[in-house]
């Protein structure tokens, strides 16, 4: 690949940093508005219960509160992103703890909490279902009566009226392929909720103005999506409604839901004032949009010679008590499942299930960390039984370049066997396990062990828009809708800018649209932004240099084709240069360009990461302290080295909570684990020694420049191989994430003496 | 009832009224609209609203306003010299230390903090400063990292 850029692919600052680092950068808690009030909802007590009465007399009462709402007050349109089966506040039953039942806005937050206390609300209690495979038991209580009559259902008939969505992938016939084995391996694995763990809770505040137009602040990634929900929610056109831009305060995933965006609405338009309501983390830990918990079954067929036959993985997804915060008509869940393995036959059957519990939405790579950490624990579980290397066995069974995927794509350029090759020259998974000095004299009985796991994912795809103007003064500015998440992409596209006009990337100013100002975006997130948003600035920049270009030729005779920018400057072989300013100056106005990108999904792209984890175990105790993580990712050309890098270490720091501590734990429906101190998500004496080995493929990708993608990829193989290194050390088989001391002790003992 | 009282914050004497029960943190942001300190989970174990309180790095949330009264407390906006950024903010902006950037002001300031008392800090001491401050986007190597250069670079201008 080519690297005669200027700003790509230099690990440039975050342009973007200044304002982060001082305070300035303005996020949705911070603003202020003339009159503002404090919104708060009571939230349902029960997992599963009847509203018989709500008497909201005595909140309406006391003073300073401007306005109370229940179900009775507002419309019972049913909200959701692709599914629309959540009341925007419960009316006759509530379905989970934590479900909204009434709203105050007053003119602080401790009178809307005040308030809150002083409703009353008599419920009768229904029974309840809390695990999803007892949801699709016959004897289930039915969670959704009313599903079929739901809007953005999915079509395909259903096996239990619980199971609200089902899909099934798979080539050839698994019947088949398990007759051809020697072995048949079956495996069940269970993993919990995820919660994303954004420092900045969901944060809303609405206006609704004198036209009767909806005004909103939102961290919100995904406003024009949020536009059509709210509509479909409070009944304004979509027009009538104008989502702002502000800054996001870390979403992996869980900021592309409504929450209490209807609800702010409601509330100002009920008192004529602008109302903000922000989630305190107990209602985030509660009741905002965790990773869906899965109980998965893995069966595999191999031959002795360690050749997979057949793989058949029947995948439960536990939604929730409503589907809303799920964008996809029917499900993607678990579509790697099967793992990036040569098979003539396979076959996943996902469902996702209603239960009595938390909705469950979006987190980093939704559905891949937990269909990974069954398929590659499975792999090494089965690898030893036959005696290979699990190394050894992964080889032996990965899809070579050219060869048909497990689900019959052909991925072009599959750099799957050099980088797990690379991930173990790296990380040295075949030298000498050694117990480090400080472990082994603090008396425990530690054994060191090493484990691989790796997974492929797409690049995301979307539509995407952006505008970029050149001003008299030579200022270039950048419009885009996409807000600032960030994962680092306001600078990446500033160096898209940059390269194709020749200005600094730091004097690009970059200014956020709002819903207003283009037409559609479909948001940040997918591993999409580096593909749609950048090839949608890199088109705006093209547009813009070539009336340039053609604006020089026009006024100095220059050939078009050898215009060449750089240095803020304008220049043609053999005449005098002139500034980016000068030159827009003389078009009498602004030189603008805008470019609309969309684009599908590329099945037969991927990107393939592997990783290996070192871990020492104690015997005695169960601990498991990790060494070393080492992650290989094959990638095209990165735009921006330190954004790149950014990624992959905040990506696996999840996955090694995910891995080893993160769950939220429940009892009957209510979730126990309320505040950081008992959901407890890495800090920095988690974070082992992290090593990464990029692996260059020939092809790229479809972002500018040849870009792949990052944000998703590094997440989802860290919890297997640590898994599995866990079983290389002691031999305990850890099916059920997190992997706790507890859990890994039960494994010791459990084993056959 | 809302009781006056009286903090130099950054360098400047504020006096406001607050409840007795308000946070330190709901004073800074709600009554002197300093809305640099983040809240986070408002129960002292993020460290997104960590500020300067007589020179200690504490978690703004779990002090009362009151209990500052007559105290000087430094928060992430009284860094800067005008346009100059603090060498910790510097060196969190060079080295990719920020990302969605809402930890980063409490974490700038657990490192402030540090580097008034230990200037030359080793790693190990820097990662057990940081301890107490949640980051879910870098996983903290860069955060480390640019610790231990603005702890240098202010060696080095000390020296210069």
């Amino acid at each position: 690949m080519t690297t005669s850029y200027q700003t790509i692919g230099q690990p440039v600052s975050r342009a973007e940093g200044p304002d982060k680092v001082t305070g300035a950068a303005l996020y949705t808690a911070d603003l202020n508005l003339p009159g503002l009030l404090a919104g708060k909802c009571l939230r349902s007590p029960y997992p599963h219960a009847r509203i018989k009465s709500i008497d909201a007399s005595a909140a309406r009462r006391l003073p300073g509160v401007r306005a109370v709402l229940t179900g009775q007050d507002i419309p019972e349109n049913l909200v959701g992103r692709m599914l629309r089966d959540f009341p925007m506040l419960a009316k006759d039953v509530v379905r989970f703890v934590g479900q909204k039942v009434a709203a105050v806005a007053a003119d602080d937050l401790d009178i809307a909490q005040h308030a809150l206390n002083l409703i009353e609300v008599d419920y009768e209690e229904l029974p309840a279902v809390f695990d999803p495979v007892e949801a699709l038991e016959a004897y289930a209580p039915v969670l959704h009566p009313n599903f079929m009559k739901y809007a953005g259902r999915a079509d395909d008939p259903q096996e239990h009226p619980n199971a609200m969505a089902r899909a099934t992938w798979g080539i050839g016939n698994v019947a088949e392929g398990f007759a051809q084995a020697d072995y048949i391996f079956e495996h069940t694995f269970r993993t919990p909720h995820q919660h994303q763990g954004y420092i900045e809770p969901h944060a809303v505040i609405a206006q609704v103005d004198g036209q009767g137009r909806l005004q909103m602040w939102v961290n919100c990634k995904t406003p024009f999506l949020l536009r059509r929900q709210l509509s479909e929610g409070i009944g304004l056109p979509q027009d009538r409604i104008r989502i702002n831009p502000i800054n996001i305060g870390g979403d992996f995933g869980g900021k592309g839901s409504f929450m209490d965006s209807h609800v702010a609405y409601w509330l100002s338009k009920a008192t004529g004032r602008p109302v903000r309501m922000v989630m305190n983390y107990i209602e985030e830990l509660m009741a905002a949009n965790p990773r869906h918990p899965a109980v998965m079954t893995f069966k595999t067929g191999v031959k002795r010679d360690g050749t997979i036959t057949a793989r058949h993985a029947r995948l439960i997804f536990d939604s929730g008590a409503y589907g809303a915060f799920r964008p996809q008509k029917g499900i993607t869940y678990g579509i790697g499942a099967i793992g990036p393995y040569r098979m003539e036959h396979s076959q996943i059957d996902s469902y996702l299930v209603y239960t009595n519990k938390v909705p469950c939405g979006n987190m980093r790579a939704p559905g891949a960390p937990q269909s990974t950490f069954a398929s590659e624990c499975q792999i090494d579980l089965i690898a030893r039984e036959l005696g290979m290397d699990p190394y050894q066995f992964r080889l032996h069974n990965l899809v070579r370049d050219g060869e048909e995927s497990p689900l019959g794509h052909h991925w072009r350029n599959f750099m799957g066997k050099p980088t797990l090759d690379a991930a173990v020259r790296e990380a040295g998974y075949q030298a000498p396990k050694m117990t480090p000095p400080d472990l082994a004299a603090d008396g425990g009985d530690w054994k060191v062990g090493r484990g691989i796991a790796v997974c492929e994912r797409h690049v995301g795809a979307g539509s995407s828009t952006a505008k970029i103007s050149v001003d008299g003064q030579g200022q270039v500015t950048l419009y885009t809708p996409l807000q600032d998440t960030g994962a680092g992409f306001y600078t990446m596209l500033r160096q898209v800018v940059s390269e194709e006009l020749g200005v600094p990337y730091n004097e690009v100013s970059l200014v956020p649209w709002s819903t207003d100002d283009a037409r559609f975006d479909s948001g940040v997130g997918g591993s999409r932004v580096t593909h749609v948003g950048g090839q949608a600035v890199y088109g705006a920049a093209r547009a813009v240099r070539a009336k340039l270009a053609a604006l020089a030729a026009d006024l100095y005779g220059w050939p078009e084709s050898q215009v060449v920018f750089k240095e803020s400057m304008v220049a043609a072989a053999g005449h005098q240069a002139v500034s980016l300013g000068a030159l827009a100056a003389r078009s009498g106005g602004l030189v603008e360009g805008d470019f609309t990108y969309d684009s599908e999904r590329d099945e037969d792209l991927t990107c393939f990461t592997a990783q290996v984890a070192e871990v020492a175990v104690d015997r005695e105790t169960g601990q498991v302290k990790v060494l070393n993580f080492t992650t290989a990712q094959d990638v095209g050309t990165v735009l921006n080295p330190q954004a790149h890098q950014g990624q992959i270490d905040g990506g696996v720091m999840q996955g090694l909570g995910y891995a080893l501590l993160e769950e939220l734990k429940h009892e009957d429906g209510r979730i126990s684990t309320l505040t950081f101190g008992e959901y407890k998500m890495p800090t920095i004496a988690d974070i082992p020694p992290l090593r990464t080995v990029l692996v260059q493929s020939q092809s790229g990708g479809p972002s500018p420049y040849g870009g792949k993608a990052i944000g998703e990829q590094p997440i989802s193989a860290v919890a297997p191989a640590i898994a599995n290194a866990v079983l290389d050390a002691v031999g305990a088989s850890v099916t059920q994430l997190p992997i706790t001391a507890e859990r890994v002790l039960q494994a010791l003992r459990s084993q056959p003496a | 009832m809302k009781k006056p009282l009286q903090i130099t914050v950054n360098g400047e004497i504020r006096q406001f009224f607050a409840e007795p029960y308000c946070s330190l943190l709901d004073a800074l942001r709600d009554e002197l609209l300093l809305t640099g300190t983040k809240k986070g989970c408002d129960e002292g174990d993020c460290g997104a609203c960590t500020v300067l309180l007589n020179g200690q790095a504490v978690t703004s949330c779990l002090v009362l306003a009151h209990s500052a009264h007559d105290s000087q407390v430094t928060t992430v906006e009284g860094l800067a010299d005008h346009q100059k950024l603090h060498p910790v903010q510097q060196a969190f902006v060079d080295h990719g230390g920020l990302q969605c950037g809402f930890c980063t002001p409490g974490l700038i300031m657990s490192a402030v903090g540090l580097l008034q008392e230990n200037p030359n800090p080793t790693e190990e001491e820097v990662r057990f400063a940081i301890g107490g401050n949640l980051c879910r986007c870098t996983g903290y190597n860069k955060v480390v990292e640019a610790i231990l250069a603005a702890a240098q670079a202010m060696q080095n201008k000390l020296k210069a």
